[in-house]
């Protein structure tokens, strides 16, 4: 439309295709991202030939993946997955019923301070928050010295440096990524679709499950993947609540690149990190498309009888 | 809410309990989101020489901040980086989301794969497939740039912002009428002048915000930053992580306060800059996650 108005005055002019103004922008991300992960994945199949140098690509071979995968590596894996969706799930159980409150129950009024009180934690750096817990539940910290002079505990807290502060932590900073998509979810819902529910006098609960719920869903999809994929990748969290037991698949990956310099063995788990993200999200995308369908059928509404079906 | 008095009063009776229970809910939640922070700046004012043991109040953490060069070195190369990084993704991400808003094509699908990548990969992969990209172009190529810390970080703290960048100005570019554009043209406006007199000042809202968060992205990355850093060119969070294995101090708790207050200060004023162009909040949600 706008090229015909552009047209109209008289001499025809050479016009710039369309994509030339996002021409740095992919010029930028085919440098500096595209490329950059292709040759990732290309030294994940080359080897470390000896001390001094970190790669090379002369056989390539699928090697590495092997040696990610052996008893030394593996149970990483296994770790970092149980981590990952444990953390997730977690962040949905605790962040439905808060979303759900700031969007809906508090008043408007109070809802966009509260809004920005749930943004002051997403935007203070990740790793101060991780060290701010770690000031809480370390044997010196907070929680140690108040649990003791309540009698709760006699000893110092025992907590810092195990799996369950690295699932605290995971949970603690992926919460905000949680809150944030199911908030917008619930706040674009049309109130006087619940109150529909209601006069047709569905319970509150029923109301949640079979109204608010399936319309929140794409939210609800969006949070579970921005916790999921940037929580498999973790490995501050893990360092620093977790200690020097390297839990996270992250955390291998970093020491391969940073100090024992095997960068083809840390390609290859970063590649195995990348596809079970990717294998889990679709695992769990089939699981949710199979349970909606068979929710679908069952609960199909007959038309011309005007009831619920079953 | 504005219905009558008695079948609101019937409805509060029945509410309240699942009311009060949420609200409880999202108290807890406040105090869980906010302990870790309010512990690190109460603990900025420890005056004991590990940062984790309590000794007593006072301002050493700063004082000895500011006696630490290498400390405040690091805050220089970070609000240095984040300043040239916040100015690189800015234009290029505005160019392209205004790209996406108003020159459809077929190349836009291609283009939102790309950026959906860019946005989706965990940082730890974008962390390892850039440091062996910058030794290959600055060591084995030659382009020595690479080899400099801040190109470094202000290539890698670019590139997710850019992505972000690029779908907020998209998605103001979207919701206005171009029919202000048109009119500018049919008026005889040269290209140039009908981007600067009409397009840029409706873009700026979103333009203002995507460079300072930006900036407050890039000021607070450390996973990629710890992987391509050079010594010389740490940036602040780098300098914290080093110190966790090293062992705390009050100061890094002080640097960490400083460091906050300027994110807080940078995100208050994207806060006003969408407001005042008009976002429910919403939309300003959305515009902070990037969605």
């Amino acid at each position: 439309m706008s090229d015909e108005v552009l047209a109209t005055p008289g001499v025809r002019k050479w016009r710039a295709p369309g994509f030339a103004l996002a021409l740095p922008a992919w010029a930028w991300f085919v440098l500096f991202f595209v490329l950059p992960v292709g040759f990732v994945i290309l030294l994940s199949f080359g080897a470390k030939p000896d001390i001094f140098r970190p790669y090379s690509l002369e056989v390539l071979s699928f090697d590495q993946y092997a040696k990610a995968l052996d008893p030394a590596y593996g149970p990483t894996l296994k770790n970092t997955l149980r981590v990952g969706i444990t953390g997730t799930i977690a962040c949905l159980v605790i962040a439905l019923p808060f979303a759900y409150w700031l969007a809906v129950r508090v008043p408007p009024r109070w809802r966009g301070l509260l809004l920005g009180l749930v943004l002051v934690p997403f935007w203070t750096n990740f790793l101060v928050r991780t060290i701010g817990w770690q000031l809480i539940i370390s044997p010196d910290g907070i929680a140690s010295s108040v649990l003791q002079q309540l009698g709760i505990i006699s000893q110092p807290l025992n907590f810092l440096y195990s799996r369950s502060a690295v699932l605290l932590g995971v949970v603690y900073n992926y919460l905000p990524l949680m809150i944030l998509p199911l908030f917008v979810a619930f706040d674009r819902l049309d109130p006087t679709l619940r109150e529909a529910s209601k006069d047709l006098g569905a319970s509150r609960f029923r109301t949640f499950t079979q109204v608010t719920l399936p319309l929140a869903m794409p939210g609800v999809v969006a949070g579970l993947a921005l916790v999921f994929i940037p929580l498999m990748g973790d490995y501050i969290t893990a360092e620093v609540l977790g200690g020097a037991k390297g839990n996270m698949l992250g955390q291998l990956i970093a020491s391969q690149f940073l100090s024992a310099q095997n960068w083809p063995l840390g390609a290859a788990m970063a590649v195995l990190l990348m596809l079970s993200i990717t294998v889990t999200g679709l695992l769990f995308a089939l699981i949710g498309v199979t349970v909606r369908s068979a929710l679908r059928r069952r609960r199909r509404i007959v038309i011309d009888t005007g009831e619920v079906a079953a | 809410m504005t219905a009558t008095a008695e079948p609101a009063q019937l409805h509060r009776r029945r509410v309240d309990w699942t009311n009060v229970a949420m609200g409880t809910w999202g108290v807890l939640m406040f105090a869980f989101l906010f302990a870790p922070i309010i512990v690190i700046v109460a603990y900025s004012f420890n005056t004991g020489r590990l940062l984790t043991s309590w000794n007593g109040f006072g301002v050493q953490g700063y004082t000895d901040l500011f006696d630490n060069p290498v400390a405040q070195s690091t805050v220089w190369v970070s609000i240095r980086a984040g300043v040239i990084a916040a100015l690189v993704s800015t234009t290029l991400g505005s160019l392209a989301g205004v790209a996406l808003a108003r020159r459809p094509g077929r190349w836009v699908p291609f283009f939102l794969v790309v950026l959906t990548l860019v946005l989706v990969t965990p940082e730890i992969v974008d962390a390892v497939a850039l440091l062996p990209w910058f030794v290959r172009l600055g060591t084995d190529w030659g382009l020595v740039a690479f080899s400099n810390g801040l190109v470094r970080l202000v290539v890698a703290h670019s590139l997710f912002a850019a992505a972000v960048v690029a779908l907020i100005v998209r998605a103001r570019m979207q919701g206005l009428d171009e029919s202000l554009e048109e009119s500018a043209a049919d008026l005889y406006a040269t290209p140039w002048n009908r981007f600067r007199q009409i397009t840029l000042p409706l873009m700026m809202p979103a333009v203002l915000a995507g460079a300072l968060m930006s900036f407050t992205l890039s000021l607070d990355n450390t996973i990629i930053s710890s992987f391509i850093s050079v010594t010389g060119n740490t940036p602040w969070p780098v300098y914290v992580f080093s110190s966790v294995r090293s062992g705390l101090r009050p100061e890094i708790a002080a640097v960490s306060t400083l460091m906050l207050l300027l994110t807080l200060v940078a995100i208050g004023i994207v806060g006003l800059v969408l407001r005042r162009g008009g976002e429910s909040s919403g939309g300003i949600a959305r515009t902070m996650t990037g969605g």
